[in-house]
């Protein structure tokens, strides 16, 4: 089956991706742009690596801008859907949804108005053997924001490595919060990962910090060869 | 050992179907329902026929007679409810509901009391026939063989609702 994945830049979009190649065609990445950063679909940190990443895959990437206001941003994931169909012929939708019922519906829902699969392979994953997948299928994310107390600017910028994963599983018993991040806690940045044919480098970044609220932001980065 | 078929034309789709459900459970095997025998359904305690991808109905094409002749406790979730009311011969209507829902329970029964939300994803459905145990937007979204331990669930207990599940297994 030819498919389209809702690509956002982080772990868990590329994990579904990686999970999703081992049964079908990927000949497409799809890519909403929120200028809203409340948005509860589609706010990330760092979203223009989205570039580069669809480059380091060699995969199109179909990328629209929303203002992020609730229902428009719908009717521009429906857009951006509809324009993978037609210029890709995508017989279907891969995401990343591990928990949100608000985020998977939706999705679905327009999948099935467009006579789409849809297939969400991280779906009730849970959260820590989620990350540890992640780290086991080689791929690189760093963490390019975070959204909740006690995290704070240490973990900007960090990478999600064992040591990482055990340091959020502490927290997240703790605290309530997701150790993978799924409730917004934490979002991620891809810079390598098996399917990716090159990797990014970092050039250049900056950081904003507040009350445990930060970004780690790229400001520059390249693709060089593995 | 309770016997998780899976109803998923694609693999792909188990990871979100099927995989969940053997989160929930302990002790089970795994069946495609093309690769089942008579000796799998005759060694389990109880079968618990899973849902699967929204445009997928190759279920429906497939026999599962087997359904009419057991005495084994069965639930089927939202395509093995459709497989349920097939073999049954209880009609079913084209409806569809995606998303959390508000669920009442209607009738006294094992797996499910009161009012709860619940996540749903079919675009058919059973209306008629069997019990009705519970209801969403004036339609049976639960249903029980008279009968038989053969419950139908349209929506995905495994979702929001993953007690019932634990209650079907432990019942």
């Amino acid at each position: 089956m030819r498919l389209g994945v809702l690509y956002s830049g982080g772990k868990d979009s590329t994990l579904a991706l990686m999970k999703a190649k081992e049964h079908h065609e990927i000949v497409c990445l799809i890519c909403i742009v929120s200028e809203n950063k409340e948005s509860f679909m589609f706010h990330t940190p760092n979203i223009d690596m989205t570039l580069l990443q669809s480059q380091a895959m060699e995969l199109p990437l179909v990328r629209v801008t929303t203002k992020g206001e609730k229902e428009e941003e719908l009717r521009d994931l429906r857009k951006a859907i509809e324009e993978a169909k037609r210029r890709y012929k995508i017989e279907g939708i891969v995401t990343g949804a591990v928990r949100s019922t608000y985020q998977a519906s939706r999705i679905q829902l327009i999948c099935h108005e467009l006579g789409l699969w849809c297939f969400n392979p991280l779906w009730l994953k849970d959260q820590v053997e989620l990350l540890n997948e992640v780290v086991d299928k080689k791929i690189y994310a760093i963490i390019g924001g975070i959204f909740a107390e006690p995290l704070d600017e240490k973990y900007l910028g960090a990478a999600i490595d064992k040591q990482m994963i055990e340091a959020l599983a502490k927290i997240a018993s703790s605290h309530h919060i997701n150790p993978a991040g799924e409730g917004g806690e934490i979002e991620t940045t891809v810079l390598d990962a098996p399917v990716f044919k090159k990797k990014i480098v970092i050039k250049e970044h900056e950081m904003q910090y507040a009350n445990f609220n930060g970004v780690y932001n790229i400001i520059d980065a390249e693709l060089v060869g593995k | 050992m309770i016997l998780i078929i899976s109803t998923c034309k694609e693999k792909l789709s188990e990871l979100e179907f099927v995989r969940p459900i053997e989160n929930t459970v302990k002790n089970f095997v795994t069946k495609h329902y093309e690769e089942l025998s008579q000796e799998d359904i005759d060694s389990a305690d109880r079968i618990i026929l899973t849902g699967t991808a929204l445009k997928d109905f190759d279920y429906l094409e497939h026999d599962f007679s087997w359904l009419l002749k057991t005495d084994k406790p069965v639930l089927g979730i939202c395509a093995g409810m459709q497989i349920i009311a097939k073999e049954f011969q209880i009609p079913l209507v084209t409806f569809v509901t995606i998303g959390p829902r508000q669920v009442e329970t209607v009738a006294e029964n094992n797996l499910a009391k009161g009012t709860f939300n619940a996540y749903f994803l079919h675009t058919k459905t059973a209306v008629e026939g069997f019990k009705t145990l519970a209801m969403t937007n004036g339609k049976p979204c639960m249903i029980k063989h008279p009968d038989k331990e053969i419950y139908g669930c349209i929506f995905h207990p495994e979702v929001m609702n993953e007690d019932i599940i634990r209650r079907f297994v432990r019942t």
